[in-house]
């Protein structure tokens, strides 16, 4: 004979991932050490940024270079001559915070002052994946379309500062830069927006003055 | 888009706590799905589908109930239900329905929970 019984399971799917976060944050932090991840779509210039922080500041600085399938990111922030891990998602469209748990443990976290988490290229999935880092920024390119940050409004909420990159190309793509800044100043009335031209050299001293401004 | 990563999260909660119950078959799993959550219910309901295949919660009825968007309002301190202006988009804008301001802290409407199940299992279990 069988019986049927309703049974509480009560369990939160996204706790485990916010729970080791925390725990990579507190490991962080008792290590003296900011974080800062980057997210944005494909080809928006997350890595250029990484590699453009590394070289204009004196930062120890340590990367997590995160890649649906590939090392080739990994590959290109090796030659700034900084320890770099890989992080391979496989499957999955963005980073986790257990790959991030293990990724720090493979970095020299000893000899670091900043530790940088550059994102799958995706502006949508890593909105639900806290990552423990202490500033999200979110890099955007005028060639995405400046129809970009309406589209995809949580990344945006959720992100502590916008970055409106290529935007020395916005007109030769018929993109409106300030539009993009007004959306994301409307969707966020407290992020900082800057607008970026990484491959000029423009942009990146404020990008960097934000960054030191959240690690007081 | 990552309902797959989900989706195991949720079998394995489920599996985990029949199991404890000595259940030998799941007849209905509730899912708390966060309005706010970047998941899609009918997609996470598909793959769910090809997942269970040759488990005791094969035969299951997927019962999804949507959580809405708590926020506490960063300008006139409103603390309630938000707007969801979905006109847009599938993912909506958190507004406050007091001050229509988008600057909101939010409290509750982003998690995935597996609220209960329903399980048969033996007299003597």
């Amino acid at each position: 004979m069988h019986q049927v019984a309703d049974v509480e399971v009560a369990k939160n799917i996204m706790d485990a991932n916010k729970r080791l976060a925390d725990k990579n944050l507190k490991n962080l932090e008792e290590k003296d050490i900011f974080c800062v991840d980057f997210v944005g779509a494909i080809g928006s210039g997350k890595t250029t940024l990484v590699e453009e922080i590394i070289d204009n500041t004196d930062y120890k600085i340590g990367v997590l270079a995160g890649d649906v399938i590939s090392k080739f990111d990994a590959g290109r922030i090796e030659k700034h001559n900084v320890p770099v891990v890989g992080l391979n998602t496989g499957k999955e469209c963005h980073l986790d915070a257990h790959l991030v748990g293990h990724g720090l443990e493979d970095l020299p976290l000893d000899d670091l002052d900043m530790v940088i988490i550059e994102n799958v290229g995706n502006l949508i999935c890593p909105v639900d994946f806290d990552l423990g880092s202490h500033l999200r920024i979110v890099v955007v390119s005028v060639t995405e379309g400046d129809d970009t940050v309406e589209k995809h409004p949580i990344i945006f909420q959720t992100s502590d500062v916008v970055v409106i990159n290529k935007v020395d190309l916005a007109d030769a793509v018929g993109a409106d830069a300030d539009k993009m800044v007004a959306d994301a100043k409307k969707l966020n009335p407290n992020v900082k927006v800057i607008k970026s031209s990484l491959k000029q050299g423009i942009g990146l001293d404020e990008i960097i003055q934000v960054i030191e401004e959240a690690m007081n | 888009m990552h309902e797959l990563s989900m989706a195991q999260g949720i079998i394995n909660a489920v599996l985990e706590t029949a199991e404890a119950n000595n259940a030998t078959e799941v007849n209905e799993v509730t899912v708390e799905v966060g309005r706010l959550a970047m998941i899609n219910p009918e997609q996470l309901e598909f793959i769910l589908g090809v997942l269970i295949e040759n488990t005791i919660m094969e035969d299951a009825k997927i019962v999804f109930e949507e959580i809405p968007a708590e926020i506490e309002c960063n300008d006139c301190k409103f603390h309630g239900e938000a707007i969801l202006d979905d006109s847009d988009h599938y993912a909506p804008l958190v507004k406050c329905p007091e001050c229509d301001s988008l600057s909101v802290e939010t409290l509750n409407g982003k998690d995935i929970v597996v609220k209960n199940i329903v399980i048969e299992k033996p007299d003597d279990a």
